[in-house]
């Protein structure tokens, strides 16, 4: 467990010569601003506070923003140490083949996380000081608790492309597969909600009824399993890659 | 020019990205065609799936993948080091940035052509007995203009890539979030006409607009590859200059 911490520890500290990741951060300004417009172009004021953070939060920053963000944020984690050849170094120390996993999962799941608080921050300010919805401890605090289950949810449901991303040298293919990925998550929906991980998101979020609009017939246990399915898989197909790359190596 | 043409074409076939992008295309048209057949849209109607592949794919995932073969052409040489063989033939590398230019343009009109036939196919399959010549005349130009479009306003953000040096990933996720505010800038008729992707809907025919509002979208279209030209030119000096210096030193 100390090794695994320590192994974070130092993802971080190499996550500081990282500008662009810092930088990636201003996408979770994208979909509050976007529903600043929307909400301004109809000229709507004294809105109910979730219709707007379906729209800045709990819409599409779940199906595209935060997932293709996390995507590109697994496929740097992992690309840049392999054009480096830093893993040989690392299986040398020798570091565990999964705590290696688990350590750029968790730099992911925090991104995550922080990724929704500053959305939580931007869709209340976009919110709060153009007068579309009163200012509330609850809804703000209803924000902050989905966006968190948001958070961590996604970070389990990049899970499949930190897996893609370490089988391969390249990043091609897994930056194809995180566009395809998020692309699927968004049609499937439609089709059936407990397929895709990102589609289990918003039957999470969604249950009790709090979000209008949402998915008719909600079961969240079917939705955490679904994602703990396709969760297990990737950390399988990881573990077999790294187990093969270091017996090459 | 031709004998750059021909090596930059070679130098694809040895890499797998032609493949996983035709791959992604394919996988794109069979998402948006059991989403659209499932639930949304009428099915029975001709064309409707021609419609919706062209805007989703657009929206979604096709500019992303354009900028992301025209920034990896652009950014391998630097990234594999083979630019400085490249520079001892010596290899004009203004002319060497055009050619990867041309490339990605082909590729650009290409992938809009590989998913019209893969829509085109599918709606004869559908009912093919009400399929005039017109409108699959139509749909080949909108598809085609695309291509066109599609390639003039990600070029920008292609000929940022090499000033990115190891940022390169900020492109792609530029790229992708350009695209999908596209969906919202649809909203008001001036950023319909003024955004560069929806104005790509526009001249392509997607959109019926009057022929002031067509011009203003076309020139937009012109002023998105003047930018890049721009760019890559200031690019070619920057490295002239490199150059010069370092045989100072």
């Amino acid at each position: 467990m100390r090794a695994l911490l320590n192994l974070i520890q130092i993802e971080f500290c190499k996550l500081r010569r990282k500008k662009l990741i810092w930088l990636m951060l201003l996408s979770a300004f994208v979909m509050p601003f976007f529903a600043f417009l929307y909400f301004r172009y109809f000229g709507n004021t004294g809105l109910d506070p979730v219709m707007f953070y379906k729209w800045s939060a709990f819409g599409y920053t779940i199906f595209i923003i935060l997932p293709f963000v996390l995507g590109v944020l697994s496929i740097m984690l992992i690309h840049d140490e392999n054009r480096y050849d830093m893993l040989k170094q690392l299986w040398i120390v020798p570091v565990s083949k999964m705590g290696y996993f688990f350590s750029k999962f968790f730099v992911v799941l925090i991104y995550s996380i922080c990724f929704m608080l500053i959305t939580a921050l931007a869709s209340v300010l976009f919110s709060v000081i153009p007068n579309y919805v009163e200012f509330e401890w609850s809804s703000i605090l209803f924000l902050v608790e989905k966006c968190i289950e948001i958070g961590v949810l996604t970070a389990f449901a990049t899970l499949p492309i930190l897996a893609t991303s370490v089988s391969q040298e390249g990043y091609i293919l897994p930056v194809c597969v995180t566009l395809i990925y998020v692309f699927a998550g968004i049609f499937i929906v439609q089709v059936n909600a407990y397929f895709h991980p990102l589609s289990c998101i918003l039957v999470i979020i969604a249950r009790n009824g709090v979000i209008p609009g949402g998915l008719p017939e909600i079961n969240v246990i079917l939705a955490l399993l679904i994602i703990c399915v396709w969760g297990s898989f990737s950390i399988l197909l990881a573990n077999i890659t790294l187990a093969r790359e270091s017996k090459v190596e | 020019m031709g004998l750059l043409l021909w090596a930059e074409l070679q130098k694809l076939r040895r890499s797998n990205i032609i493949l996983v992008n035709i791959f992604a295309t394919i996988l794109v048209a069979m998402f948006v065609f059991f989403s659209g057949k499932t639930t949304v849209y009428d099915s029975h109607a001709v064309g409707w799936y021609m419609t919706i592949a062209l805007v989703w794919s657009t929206i979604f995932v096709l500019p992303a993948v354009i900028a992301l073969l025209g920034s990896y052409m652009i950014c391998r040489e630097e990234q594999d080091d083979t630019i400085k063989s490249l520079r001892l033939i010596p290899i004009n590398e203004a002319k060497l940035t055009v050619a990867k230019m041309i490339v990605t343009f082909i590729f650009s009109i290409l992938v809009y052509l590989l998913l019209f036939t893969i829509t085109f196919l599918t709606e004869a399959v559908l009912h093919f007995s009400d399929l005039s010549l017109e409108v699959i005349l139509s749909f080949l130009k909108m598809y085609f203009l695309q291509g066109i479009g599609v390639f003039l306003v990600v070029s920008p953000i292609i000929a940022i890539a090499p000033y990115l040096k190891k940022s390169y990933w900020l492109s792609l996720v530029l790229a992708e979030i350009y695209s999908f505010a596209g969906l919202f800038m649809s909203m008001s008729n001036i950023s319909k006409t003024f955004y560069p992707i929806t104005a790509v809907f526009g001249v392509s025919g997607y959109y019926d607009t009057t022929t002031r509002d067509w011009i203003y979208s076309a020139i937009v279209l012109l002023l998105c590859g003047c930018l890049s030209i721009f760019l890559l030119n200031g690019l070619n000096h920057r490295q002239k200059r490199k150059k010069s210096n370092e045989e100072i030193v």
